[in-house]
Formats: structure tokens, sequence, C-alpha cells
């Protein structure tokens, strides 16, 4: 069956369509939750290969988003560059040790497109500890603006924009988001 | 053997090291004399290119941490190497010079020996007695210089040659293992045709008869016989001496059950106050234990040292925990209870181990029985002869060959072993002879966490200049002889470069002039004052608090110095805001482009100061403080829009996009009742408006009225970057970012006037091919020394060819950009540079990095941070690839930037560390003898400039 186009609860939806929209949105979830793993565990080459081919990747502050202004923190257009960000962070960059812990939450799938692509949004929380600091510090807080594709081996982004609120970046975003 | 083409030999540089690269693999190339070597081009310790390093007496220097490794055989000579680097066969016809990368150097030599028709084999049979490092270095030297006959080595131990430095200081800790000091390893032995005869000694020698007889019974024929028995522990001559707990170090044995005892013991005395009693002092302090060090003369060291040094290591050991006393010698010793008592002139002190460092007492017992002169060590011309035909000697055994200021003496080093025995092996094998040029002595002592070399033979009579704080790290002492003001020995805290320009300076001749290196001349006498070089600066404490001064201490040294309280003072912070950002200077504030309609509008910052830049319907761009003038409510709340007027909401007064006052609410009361006085004035109550200016759609504030045009303030070199940067194309902001920052504004300035950090901060930078040590370079700094621009070339962009195997060459092996398109430079300036940063005193800094072009703004918070806010831009003639080729590489820069990260980090660091370890200073030594424009990035120089300004504007 085909999922329909709009994807809001609706009064006249059946049972199965309702149905569908859940399992859809339990698998985003399942997804984002994979991919916190990944970077909570500092796993940024398999973080890299959850984007498809031609991914857009870009960590952007909220002010730009909404000037529509383009720069990023971080703007990768397409798998290897997203590759070579965590590549060259893993191999190269130096910064102090730190854990990093990602909350996505608020997960809305807002349609899909009729090639199949879901567009979806999450709220997401990241939190930073610093060894020699007790606290753990609000380091970004922001929203995903997704699109997935499914792939024979499951979903991946297309596209993923994190829209960070907290324009004042603490010291360093020394790992994605 | 492949051979593969490397380089003409043309190209060498003559007496030097040349990188080369070869299929992917580095490769350094050195031509030493008529030879050329080859060794892989990595250090083995750190990404290092050794092309960049320093080539000195046939070894290569690592330009990072000085690592020494010997260019014919790739053997690591000192710490922190422990690997050797690989060598290559080099074979050279006619101009060309091939590399066989399969084939080690050692493997020409043999091919070479099996190859060439030998003279006559030879029949010479060469004994060794001893088997420490001179032995080693003497083995090693012999076969190089073509020796072929037997070698013999004959040693008491059950180790091959080994090094001692080691012993008094990781193998003490636990931190180096004995493979790591091994001087000879076993595969040697064969490599070397070398038969060894360990926990064996010579007993006698027959002189006539060249014999020599061994402990276990064996004779041994000698042609030629070296005798480098070096020496044993000195015991004392007291009783008690031989007690349990009474503990001495020569072997790696004794520093192994000594580093137990130490660990076990808590109250630890040293007897004898020279370089090994410190060094033990210094290890036993890491390992907890509480010391007393007792040294017989008045001064630690007094045998070997002028007393103000002496002086200056008793400092050092004492800030570090340790007691040290003077004119103190031991009488007895003594055990009751399981604890040592230590009876001496002056009382006595209860220990759990007594640690004898009393010096070395030389093993000349074989040389005298042969019949060689000896006078407190065996007498040896410089090539390692004595006085009995075919009989050398060489190593702690030995005297150096000289007479310094009269007096024959044993230098017992390592540097001394290896120059010996070289010396001799070379002279037995029948090699060319070193002249008098021998390098000058040298030795290093590892204590209390500093690094101290000591170069040439300083004497107990010398006078000592010090440049620096005392006994601090950075700090060199010299020492020279009163009367004809020459230098006789230079000893660095910390600080190896010192060692090399400290050569030249010995081999100069020239009297010395403390003057020229900011010295002051210490006093003979402890409790005499020195000579002041600096006055105190004195500042009125902060207003409102008590009338108490603060006083403010510049480092005598100078501007090679820079104290802590500069990046954490809260006085200092705020005098930097009233003499600096509110002072005379031109701060940065907007784009144009950022106000580009009437109305328009951005809050911004002149140092801490929140500001509006606002564009008023004439056109003008005016700067006014975001300060009610009412009741100092920060009134415009919205980073940029657009208005008509500014209302402050807490009681609606309002101003012009100007900052003109325009109207205040009730200002007549109503009824006749309230409001403001008759007399009040609106124009008396604006806002406290700035100083404007604008260049190429960049707009700056200043609080000062008689400002000088911008283009001055600038001067002819930084503005030339800077319309090299803002080019007349249109400026178009593609957008910001903004981060806090916990370390001192000035500190970024520095950041960008220290091209040193940059290939050995940004890793990314070399393993990617983007910079290199050795790439083409500028740190310009203006005339004042306020501004700067720090400049590279990327490399020749017309020569794709050259260019690639540039980049290759740079590549840390099999490391490359799955998306190499950011790295792409769109060759779109009229300028010599690929990357250009431009520090303008004293807010910003014009980032042109390749394609992505940046303002950055530096708003200060406090000595302990400030806030960096990020525009970046590209111009309005960009098409849509070009705008987002900018974006792609603006990955570099900024708070997650591959190097704006690392950039971030590194100051957060440096703030830690002061914050944690306080009132310290900073070392500023690169490039000496300029503080200004320097093409080398392994310069200083622009960091001194700036401080040279900063002080005459702070007036400190």
């Amino acid at each position: 069956m085909s999922l329909a186009l709009e994807i809001r609860p609706h009064p006249t939806d059946d049972r199965d369509a309702q149905i569908e929209r859940l399992l859809l949105r339990a698998e985003v979830d399942d997804f984002n939750a994979a991919y916190a793993a990944a970077l909570d565990a500092q796993r940024l080459v398999d973080w890299s290969e959850m984007f498809t081919e031609d991914a857009s990747y870009v960590v952007l502050s909220r002010e730009n988003h909404d000037s529509g202004l383009p720069v990023g923190l971080i703007y990768c257009e397409g798998r290897p560059m997203i590759f070579d960000r965590a590549f060259a962070l893993e191999k190269t960059a130096m910064f102090a040790p730190r854990y990093l812990r990602h909350i996505v939450s608020n997960t809305q799938v807002l349609g899909v497109e009729p090639d199949g692509a879901i567009r979806a949004r999450a709220n997401y929380v990241v939190l930073q500890v610093l060894f020699d600091r007790p606290d753990a510090t609000l380091h970004q807080v922001g929203v995903y603006h997704d699109v997935f594709r499914r792939e024979p081996d499951g979903l991946r982004l297309a596209k993923r924009h994190c829209v960070y609120d907290n324009l004042l970046v603490p010291n360093a975003l020394c790992l994605p988001v | 053997m492949s051979w593969q083409f490397a380089i003409a030999r043309s190209e060498l540089r003559a007496e030097g090291v040349t990188g080369v690269d070869i299929g992917g693999v580095p490769v350094a190339l050195y031509r030493l004399g008529d030879e050329v070597f080859a060794t892989h081009g990595i250090c083995t310790h750190a990404l290092a290119f050794l092309a960049d390093g320093y080539v000195e007496d046939g070894k290569i220097e690592c330009p990072l941490h000085q690592g020494l490794f010997d260019i014919r055989t790739g053997a690591a000579l000192c710490a922190p190497l422990t690997e050797p680097v690989r060598t290559y066969a080099v074979k050279i016809e006619g101009d060309s010079v091939y590399v066989d990368l399969d084939g080690a150097a050692a493997d020409v030599a043999s091919e070479a020996a099996l190859n060439s028709v030998v003279p006559a084999p030879s029949v010479k049979r060469a004994v060794i007695a001893g088997a420490g490092q001179a032995s080693a270095a003497a083995i090693r030297a012999l076969r190089e210089a073509g020796f072929i006959g037997s070698i013999d080595l004959v040693g008491a131990e059950t180790h091959l040659p080994y090094e001692r430095p080691p012993l008094s200081k990781g193998v003490l800790l636990g931190t180096t293992q004995h493979e790591a000091c091994a001087r000879l390893r076993p595969a040697d032995l064969t490599a070397l045709g070398v038969t060894a005869h360990l926990q064996t000694t010579v007993v006698s020698i027959d002189v006539a008869n060249r014999l020599v007889a061994l402990s276990n019974g064996e004779t041994l024929a000698y042609d030629e016989l070296l005798i480098a028995t070096g020496g044993r522990a000195r015991a004392l001559d007291i009783p008690g001496a031989d007690l349990p707990g009474v503990m001495s170090l020569r072997t790696y044995e004794e520093s192994l059950a000594l580093g137990e005892a130490l660990r076990l013991a808590k109250k630890v005395a040293i007897v004898g106050g020279g370089f090994i009693g410190l060094e033990l002092a210094s290890a036993a302090v890491e390992l907890g234990c509480s010391i007393v060090v007792l040294e017989r003369e008045p001064e630690l060291m007094s045998r070997v040292m002028p007393a103000p040094l002496g002086r200056a290591f008793r400092s050092l050991a004492e800030t570090h925990g340790v007691e040290v006393r003077v004119s103190t010698s031991v009488e007895a010793i003594s055990q009751s209870d399981g604890r040592l008592s230590v009876r001496t002139n002056h009382g006595t002190i209860s220990a759990d181990l007594v640690v004898m460092a009393v010096g070395l007492e030389p093993e000349t017992a074989l040389a005298v029985q042969a019949g060689c002169d000896v006078q407190n060590g065996v007498v040896v011309d410089a090539a390692g002869r004595t006085s009995v035909a075919n009989i050398w000697a060489a190593g702690d055994c030995a005297l150096h060959h000289a007479e310094v200021r009269g007096r024959r003496i044993r230098l017992e080093s390592w540097h001394n072993a290896e120059q010996q025995g070289a010396a001799a092996g070379r002279a037995i094998a029948g090699a060319a002879e070193a002249g008098e040029q021998a390098a000058l002595p040298w030795f290093w002592t590892d204590q209390f966490g500093l690094n101290i070399q000591v170069l040439g033979i300083p004497t107990s009579g010398d006078a000592v200049a010090r440049t620096g704080e005392d006994a601090a790290k950075g700090t060199i002492y010299r020492t020279f002889e009163p009367a004809t003001r020459r230098l006789t020995g230079l000893v660095a805290f910390s600080l190896p470069p010192a060692i090399r320009v400290g050569r030249a300076e010995l081999a100069s001749g020239v009297p010395f002039d403390p003057a020229l290196v900011d010295a002051v001349i210490l006093s003979q006498d402890e409790n005499s004052q020195e000579e002041m070089m600096n006055s105190l600066i004195k500042m009125p404490a902060a207003s409102g608090q008590a009338a108490a001064e603060k006083t403010y201490h510049w480092p005598a040294a100078g501007l090679t110095r820079v104290p802590d309280w500069v990046y954490t003072d809260e006085s200092i912070y705020k005098r930097e805001v009233e003499k600096i950002f509110h002072g005379h200077s031109w701060n940065y504030v907007a784009l144009e482009d950022e106000v580009r309609n009437p109305g328009d509008f951005i809050r911004s910052n002149v140092g801490p100061t929140p500001v509006v830049v606002a564009r008023a319907e004439d056109g003008s761009i005016n700067v006014f403080e975001n300060r009610c003038s009412h009741r100092a409510a920060e009134f415009c709340r919205d980073l940029r829009g657009s208005a008509k007027e500014f209302v402050c909401p807490y009681h609606q007064w309002s101003y012009d996009l100007k900052g003109n006052l325009a109207g205040v609410p009730f200002r007549r009361g109503v009824n006749g009742a309230g409001g403001m006085p008759k007399d009040f004035k609106t124009s008396e109550h604006g806002l406290k408006r700035l100083n404007v200016t604008t260049h190429r759609g960049v707009v700056f504030a200043s609080y000062c009225d008689d400002m000088e045009q911008l283009t001055d303030y600038l001067g002819p070199e930084v503005l030339a970057e800077f319309e090299a940067t803002f080019d007349g194309r249109k400026p178009r902001v593609l957008g910001h970012y903004r981060h806090s920052l916990p370390g001192n504004w000035k500190l970024y300035h520095e950041n960008l006037k220290d091209p040193y950090h940059a290939t050995l901060l940004h890793t990314f930078l070399v393993t990617f091919g983007l910079l290199v040590a050795g790439n083409k370079s500028l740190m310009l700094a203006d005339a004042s020394g306020r501004h700067g621009v720090m400049a590279s070339a990327k490399s020749d962009t017309t020569n794709l060819a050259a260019d690639t195997k540039r980049e290759m060459r740079a590549y840390k092996e099999g490391m490359s950009l799955s998306d190499p398109r950011f790295m792409k430079f769109v060759d779109e300036f009229n300028s010599p540079w690929s990357v250009t940063m431009i520090t303008v005193w004293p807010n910003l800094i014009v980032q042109r990095e390749m394609n992505t072009l940046g303002i950055r703004q530096i708003v200060p918070t406090g000595p302990n941070e400030f806030i960096m806010k990020w525009t970046m831009f590209g111009f309005e003639d960009d098409d849509e690839e070009m705008t987002r080729h900018r974006l792609r590489q603006g990955n570099l820069m900024g708070p997650a930037g591959f190097l704006g990260l690392e950039d971030n980090e590194a100051i957060k660091f440096v703030q830690d560390g002061m914050i944690s370890v306080p009132d310290g200073e900073h070392v500023i030594e690169l490039d000496p003898g300029n503080d200004g424009t320097s093409d080398t990035l392994i310069s200083e120089a622009a960091i001194r400039g700036m401080y040279r300004y900063w002080r005459e504007v702070m007036e400190l």
C-alpha cells in the first residue's frame, strides 16, 4: 500500500494508515538512536556511513538559518566530505578529551515525497563532559531538519541540517552533532 | 636492488639535508663532503620532516625535539629517539643521485666491501678493555673507517655497552628500559664482527708481547689495545660506608636496585651535590621521598661550576622541596632499629637510605700496570693515544686531550665518551684524525622537570651572567673569564636552541657583552643584591579599593618573556579597555553590507562595550553606545534589523538613527506637575557617539576623536594586504559564527603572530599538504608592531606536477582526502599569497584562507575570556559554485573548523595553565634579535613587536 502524502493525523485515516505512520516514526526514532549512539561512542566513520552518497550535512546557527544565510559551522556536500570530516577529526584533530551525550526527541515525520524521501524533524540536545569539570554542560541545543531515503540496508540521511539555538558556541565544536 | 632517481646532485644542499619524494616515500638526502647518504624523511619519534632539520657532525637533528640520528647508520643517538631511522643505499652516476628504497645503507657498505679489491687482508687484532659507551663508539668508528681486522670486546658487566645517563633518570623511575639504553645490541656483534667477552676483565697487559690476560684465564693477542675501563663510584673512607642501605650508582643493576630502595624509603640522604646527586634528588622527589643533600663544599657543584651557577642549581632543588646542606661533611654512618644515622660536622641526620654520589674514581690500574702516563686519568692526545705504543684510551678513564686553563681534567659525559671513543676508533683504523676543531664539550642533566644543557667548560673562578629569571625554564647562564671576558661556557635551562647559538658564541672568541643578551652579571656573593635591569612598575589599585598600589614587574629578560599578569589580571584588563579599545585605535564594527539600506542596524561591540551600527536616512553610518542615556538600559536587543528610530523599552526614550535623543515622554510633566527641569536639553543627552570611518566596505569606529585616517593607521604594508583581500569587489555576508573562548583576547592576536604553531598544532595542514615548514611564508609586522599579516603560499600553482609532488611529500603516508574539492585554491586575488591572516589592532582579524573569507571580531569580556564573532563573506559577483566553494572551504575555520577548533582549544589550554599554575611567564624566544617582520615560520618576533607596542600604550 502507498503511504498517504499527508502524514498528519486525519479524522478519515483508517487503522492501517495509522499503524504505518507509527511504524515509520518508530523507524526514524530507531535511526536517530543509532545515530546518537555512534556519535556518543565517537565512532565517526560509522557515523559517516549513515548518510547517502549525495547527502547534505550542515550544522548552522538559527541566526543564519532564519536569515537565509548559508554558512555552517560544518558544511558537507556528499558522503565523501562527511567521511573526510570523520577521518580528519580522528586522525589529525587536537582537542581535549571529552564525553558527549546526544539526546534526540520530539521526532516528527512531516511527510513522504512521491519518490519515497521522508521529511522529518527532531529536537536534539548535546551534553558535553570535560574530564576535569564536574558538570555536564549543555553544549548545543537545536533541531534536525532531515530528509531520509530508504536504501537496501535501511534508512539513510540524504539531508541533515542541524540548526542550533545557542548562537554562542562554547569554545569549539570538536565533534559532529 | 632497484635504483630510483632521486635528485640531481647539484641540487643537494652542501653539508646539509634535502628532502625528496620517491614514489610517495619521503626521503632525506644528506651531502657530507663528497658523499651522499639517504634516510627515510620522517623522524621516528613524531611527525616531522628531517629535511627541515639541522645537520652537524654527521648527525641530523630533528627540527621538532632535537633528537639526533647518525646520518650514516640511522642510529638514534639521544632522547627522545628510541628507534633508528631507516637508511637507504645511495649511488651517484654523473650528476644523478639514485636511491634504493629496498636496500639499507649498510648493504652498500658490505656490497662495496665484497666488490672492491681488498688491499692485502689485514691481520690486525683490536682488543677493547671495557664495554661501555666509549667502546661502542670506538667499535662503530673502527668499522666505519674500514677496519677489517678482529675486534675483541672485554667487559665486566653482563651487558653489552649501554648509555649511563638514563641510570640516574628514566631507569631509576622505571620509565626507561634497558633496551632503550643499549649502544650495542647482540645483532650488532654479528654485523660489526665483534667477539664479546662479558663478565670478564682484562687483568694484565704484556706490553712487550702485546698480550692481555683475562680474568677467565684466557689470553688475547692484540695489535691495538683500547683501554676504556671507565670508572667506579667513589666511596668515602668513613665508618659505616658499607652498611646495607648505603648505596651508590654506576651500573644498570645498581640503578634498578636504587629505584626499588627509593620506592620503599621515606627519608633519603644524598651525599654529594654534583650533577648525579641532584639528578638522584630529582628522581627521588618524583618517587615521593623527602631528600636532604649533603655537600662538603660551601656551594653545590663548586668543583665544576662557578658559585652563582651552583646557587642556581641549589635554588632549583630547594624550590622542589629538597633540603640542601652545604659545608657539611659526612663523618660516619651507623645503623640502629633499621634506620641509618649520618653523622656530619653539623649534627646527625637520620634516613632510611643513604646514597653516595661523591663522584667517579677512574679505573686506571690497567693503564698504570702497562706503564701509561696516568694523572688522575690516562693521559691521551686528541686521537686517544697513550704514552705507550699501540695502547689507546677513551671515555671516563681518560683525560681530556687538552689542558683547560692549565689543568688536565676528565670530562665524564655521554658526549665525551662518544667523541673520545670515536676518535680512538678512527685513529686505530688509520683514518685521518679529526683536527682541533673537535666539538665543544657538551652534556645535559635532567633535574626537576628541566632539561639543563651545558656547553663548554665553565670553571669555578668564572664570572656568570644570567639572561632570564633565576633557575627558570628558558634562562641562559653564560660563564666567562672575568679578566679577558672570554666566554667559557653556556648553561641553558630547558632551552636547547640556545646551545646551537652558544656554539657560535663560544667559537667566535668575541669578548662577552652582557648588554647584547639582556644579561645581568651575578654576584659571586650570595647576599649582595643583584644589579636590577628593570624598575618596578606601579599602578594605582582599582578605584574604590584600598589605596595600596599593586606592583607589576616586567621580567628583566625583556620582550622574550611575557608575564602571566598580562593575561590574567583584572586591573590590567580594565586598563586595556581604557587605553586600547577606548583609546587611540580603530575598532572593527561591521561590514557595510550588513547595513545596506537606511534604517538597517546591527548590534556590535567596541572592546567589551556594546554599540549599535546604523545607517541613517542620509546614507551615513553611525555608531553609538547601546546604553540609554537615561537609566543605562541596553536598549537594542535584536542582533540586526531595520528601524526608523530606537526606543528604549523601559521609559520610551527615543533616539534617531544617529543616536540623538529625540523624545522624552512626559518631559514637561502632566498637568504642570513633574517633568524634567526647565533647562533640560535633549541635545545634551544623546547617546555616546563614536568616530566612524569605512574602507573598502569595512566599518571601523573609535572613541578617539583625533584619529589618523585608517589607511595611515594600518600603514602601507598592512594596507596593501587589506586591499588585496578587500580588492574592490563588494563584500556580501554569507553568515556568522559566534563563540566564547576562555582565554585572554591577546592570545588570539599572538596565535596569528606565531607562525611557529601552524605546522605543529595543525597536523591537518601537514598531513594534507596545505602547509609545510618549508613553504614560502612571511610574518609581517607593521612599523608599530601592533598589526600583522601571517602569509603563506600554498606552493607554485603554475607548475602542477611540482605542486602534486610537494603535497605528496607532506602526506603522512596512506592519508588522503576522499573529496579534495575543498582544498582547491581558486586564484582570485592579485597576491603572491594563498593564505593571509591580517591582525588589525585591537579587535579585527581578516581571514583569507585560500577562498574562504572571514572577519573575526574580538569582543573581550574580562581578562580570562572573550567572544569571537565571525562574519564570513564572499563577493557580490560570486556565482553559486563559487559561493559553495567558499562554504566548503569554510570547514577549515571557525569553532568547528579543522584548524579553528584546534586554535580555540590551544588558547583555552594556555589560559587553563596560567590559572592552574599562576605567576609564571611565557617564553617568547624564537628568531632572536628580531621583533618585527620575519620570513621564517620559526619565529616569534611579531609577538615581541606587539608587546613592545602594548607596553608603550599601557605605559607599563
